[in-house]
């Protein structure tokens, strides 16, 4: 019998499970694979020469072997550990989120690069810019991350002419659907549950995102206000092509509740 | 799996290979085999198995105290004079208290918390025994809290919750050291776990 091929990846850890005594499954989205799922041999005792380098919102440099159902990981080490994300708490949360959507819309053997880019280029963004309250309660990193996982997942709203009549769009309130696949100018009124009103405010930071890099975007003053829209907008829109609530908002949601001070009136 | 994986199987010998495939860790292939020897028991071995799986599901409850699972509530641990009740160990499982109860050189109390905060698969404080800890936490007699969650990412996210939410004033808050295993090396260890053995080095 041939030896097992084997393979080197670089890849972004996203979970794992524990499997049997002592392995873990490990769920990673790679530059050149997509989203991989292998084992971890003993990888749960301390001993282990993996051990510490299989964590979540881990960058790690690879190698695996073939194995008859699932890949085997022969080795690994840590290229970018997110050391500083991972002291705080808001931030960590922030950072599975990403992972939560990377894994619901990464592809076994479908390799998306920019979809791995984005998430370091995410994390790296959260890592800078944690504890500061302003920036962290507006989520911007998360908007961003989301705008762009639409779009290299060839998801992209329409943002310049509405998706019906497509006539170009004046600078007014509009409406905006997922299922439609974009914005809507108001005498087009199409049947549909998913349509709500998108502000004109709220479409010039969409378009912004659109253009802009995430440093720059991520600098933007958003206020509260603002901030709800985009949020609701764009986690609605990809938990609908997701088909199911993203888990992880619930957690952060309760943290973003919990570290804004009490008000006295 | 279902019963079309073994073709001829009979229903009742289907059922339990369906049923010995969800524990974890059992495949399909290791739940046949489980399955084709207990058939193979004698009837009191087998019998001695299913009534382990039923006493045991009727008579363990949670510890008033500590949450960790028991016949009886509170716990020999909770119930013991001689613990030292002026501080609480706080772990994942209850396979937790077991590891550090080897180590006998822990005399204080636990407090189980049944997993860790675990966002992506919707486990929240709320589903874990936080709420429980947090009350005991108002104990007058409790001078220190030793957080010793597992050192994985989730572990260490739910050790800075309960820092973070913790309100008791006057409260010593530790958790366990991080550095290196013993029988480890150097060479195979991550950079987190080398910077923190190198900040709590010791005088030899
Ligand atoms: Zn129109
Ligand atoms: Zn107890």
């Amino acid at each position: 019998m041939a030896p097992p091929r084997t393979y080197r990846c670089e890849a972004i850890i996203l979970g794992y499970t524990p499997l049997g005594e002592a392995d873990l499954l490990v769920t990673m989205y790679t530059r050149d694979q997509g989203k991989v799922r292998a084992v971890g041999k003993g990888a749960r005792r301390s001993s282990s020469k993996l051990v510490g380098h299989l964590e979540p919102l881990t960058v790690v440099k690879m190698s695996l072997a073939h194995g008859r159902n699932m890949d085997v990981i022969s080795q690994a080490e840590v290229t970018q550990s997110f050391a500083e994300l991972k002291e705080d708490l808001t931030a960590i949360t922030k950072g599975q989120y990403l992972a939560e959507l990377v894994d619901g819309f990464g592809a076994e053997a479908n390799p998306n690069p920019g979809l791995f880019q984005l998430m370091i280029d995410c994390l790296r963004v959260i890592e800078a810019t944690k504890g500061r309250e302003s920036e962290s309660a507006s989520d911007m990193p998360l908007r961003f991350f989301e705008f762009h996982l639409l779009q290299v997942s060839g998801l992209m709203p329409e943002l310049y002419n509405c998706v019906e009549c497509r006539q170009e769009l004046e600078p007014d309130a509009h409406r905006f659907s997922p299922n439609v696949g974009g914005t809507l100018c108001l005498d087009c009124s199409p049947d549909d549950a998913h349509l709500r009103p998108l502000s004109l405010r709220a479409l010039k930071v969409l378009r912004l995102l659109d253009r802009s890099g995430i440093v720059e975007a991520c600098k933007l003053p958003v206020d509260a206000g603002l901030a709800d829209e985009l949020k609701s907008l764009l986690s609605n829109t990809v938990a609908y092509w997701l088909g199911k609530e993203i888990r992880s908002n619930s957690f952060l949601e309760r943290l973003h509740k919990e570290s804004q001070p009490e008000v006295y009136i | 799996m279902t019963q079309e994986n073994i073709p001829g199987a009979a229903p009742s010998l289907a059922r339990l290979v369906q049923e010995l495939n969800r524990l974890p860790g059992i495949g399909p292939k290791s739940a046949q085999r489980l399955a084709y020897y207990i058939i193979r028991l004698p009837d009191e071995d087998a019998y001695a198995l299913a009534d382990a799986v039923t006493s045991v599901k009727q008579s363990i409850v949670f510890c008033e105290e500590c949450q960790n699972l028991t016949d009886a509530s509170p716990c020999p641990v909770c119930a013991d004079p001689r613990r030292d009740r002026t501080t609480i160990c706080v772990v994942e499982d209850p396979l937790d208290v077991l590891a550090m109860e080897r180590t006998r050189t822990y005399r204080g109390l636990y407090h189980v918390l049944h997993g860790v905060i675990s966002p992506m698969n919707g486990v929240g404080p709320d589903q874990l025994k936080i709420k429980e800890l947090f009350n005991r936490l108002e104990r007058p007699e409790l001078a220190e809290m030793v957080v010793a969650t597992n050192p994985t990412l989730e572990g260490e996210a739910t050790a800075m919750y309960i820092r973070r939410h913790q309100g008791r004033e006057g409260l010593r808050v530790t958790h366990l050291a991080r550095g290196l295993p013993v029988g480890g090396s150097l060479e195979y260890t991550d950079e987190t776990t080398l910077t923190r053995a190198f900040q709590g080095r010791q005088e030899i």
